[in-house]
């Protein structure tokens, strides 16, 4: 909150390229997550998110560009590192027959600040059964135990790979809600990857969209949904179903529809004025401008052939 | 411990931490929050609302600002004793410059003056119902 433009970022990654064999999995991807910020890292399956996270945990290394997490580039600091970094992988991966409290106790044996009280009364907060072997939890009590094990290290970074995928609501509810508590009480930058947009967008500060390897746009969420509309509008130009004009062009069109009640746009540099202005052109009548929620602004940017969003 | 009536809606335009001070803004006005009433700590509302704390943060900085909330070191956040009155001038242009927003939206989808004035019940009522209504 105080001096977040002055201090190092957790991470910070610059002209990152990773190839495998001649597919670019990622392309001269640039971006920065400020410390104590929630950045929500979006993509469809092989964007190039996995590919990215890997890198950042220090499990591939990068063919160009520089990364740093933390201060330090991860590739070959990876056992340093991740004592200040707490992982919740995509597939759960603790050793099938230890129970939580064993895993619990395993742990504490690896990191200098584990917390074994916090663990314990998470596991209980979220209902986890602490003497049934992992293999035999369900799916959402072992996210729950994963994150109960990436927070009881007091990580720096929490780094979460599609954390609730799979989850039932109340399992995600538990799951959120506990990141909360730990932003609240910690400043917690935390970097996550998903596929539950409604889940993250009460909560991520920043979102980068990454698609086939290119980080399409990467900026903060309230900024991001302020310059996005939804615009429905009749043009008598386009009663015919004949191409539109450039009435839209001052917004930043990605894609228009013609229906059969009019045309249907998502712009992506949307502002009160150059709506009002749009509104008032000869020939524009009934124009209306929604926001959208960030599953739409994903879809409009990520979901179409035409990616651009300048 | 999240006053009731405080909620917010991602999908709305308005960002979540300027629904959270207009929220606060309306249960103080309405007396719903009343003067010296302890509000919920960021933690709790930020748990409650599912938001991030950074958010609520941003939102009960801006109250204090205003001086609608006083932060007491060690117990928390209150709603100020004396809650600041509007000044006049300000009020009549916070109200000209909503009036003409609502009127510019109520005619560009074509609503009659009529209409338009039902539409502002109804909304009043929604966000600040009548005192009768309420049980003593």
């Amino acid at each position: 909150m105080t001096d977040a433009a002055t201090t190092t970022p957790a991470v910070r990654v610059d002209g990152l390229t990773v190839r495998y064999g001649r597919t670019i999995a990622l392309d001269a991807v640039s971006l920065d997550v400020p410390t104590g910020s929630v950045f929500a890292l979006l993509g469809r399956n092989g964007s190039g998110k996995s590919s990215l996270v890997r890198c950042l945990l220090g499990q591939q290394k990068p063919e160009a560009g520089r990364l740093e997490l933390l201060g330090s580039e991860p590739w070959g600091k990876r056992s340093r590192l991740m004592e200040r970094v707490g992982v919740v992988p995509e597939e759960p991966d603790a050793p099938r027959e230890m129970t939580p409290r064993q895993l619990g106790a395993f742990c504490a044996h690896l990191y200098p600040s584990w917390e074994a009280k916090g663990y314990d009364a998470r596991l209980s907060r979220f209902g986890v059964p602490p003497a049934t072997p992992f293999g035999r939890l369900s799916k959402g009590q072992k996210g729950l135990t994963q994150l109960s094990l990436a927070l009881a290290a007091s990580p720096e970074l929490l780094l979460l790979d599609d954390p609730t995928l799979g989850l039932d609501p109340v399992a995600r509810h538990a799951f959120f809600d506990e990141i909360v508590t730990e932003l609240a009480d910690r400043g917690t930058t935390v970097i996550l990857t998903t596929h539950d947009l409604a889940g993250v967008e009460r909560i991520a500060d920043r979102v980068g969209i990454l698609k086939d390897g290119r980080l399409l746009l990467c900026e903060e969420t309230e900024r991001l949904k302020s310059r996005f509309r939804s615009i429905r509008y009749r043009s008598e130009v386009t009663e015919g179903r004949t191409e539109f004009g450039n009435e839209l062009d001052e917004m930043d069109p990605l894609r228009a529809k013609v229906r059969g009640w009019g045309i249907e746009s998502v712009v992506a540099g949307y502002s009160d004025e150059r709506f009002n202005r749009f509104a008032a052109r000869d020939g524009i009548t009934d124009a209306e401008a929604s926001p959208l929620s960030l599953e739409e602004v994903f879809l409009a940017v990520a979901g179409e052939e035409k990616g651009a969003a300048r | 411990m999240t006053p009731r009536g405080l909620h917010v809606d991602p999908r709305d335009a308005v960002p979540i931490w300027k629904q959270i001070e207009e929220g606060m803004r309306r249960l103080v006005a309405s007396g719903a929050l009343k003067p010296g009433a302890p509000v919920p700590s960021v933690r709790d509302l930020a748990r409650d609302l599912q938001v991030n704390p950074a958010t609520v943060v941003r939102a009960y900085q801006h109250l204090v600002e205003a001086g609608l909330l006083a932060v007491k070191r060690g117990e928390g956040t209150f709603v100020a004793d004396a809650i600041p009155s509007v000044p006049k001038a300000e009020r009549g242009r916070a109200l000209a410059d909503g009036a003409l927003r609502y009127a510019s939206a109520a005619v560009t989808v074509g609503a009659s003056r009529d209409e338009a004035a039902r539409a502002l019940d109804a909304a009043f009522a929604r966000l600040a119902p009548s005192k009768e209504g309420e049980k003593k």
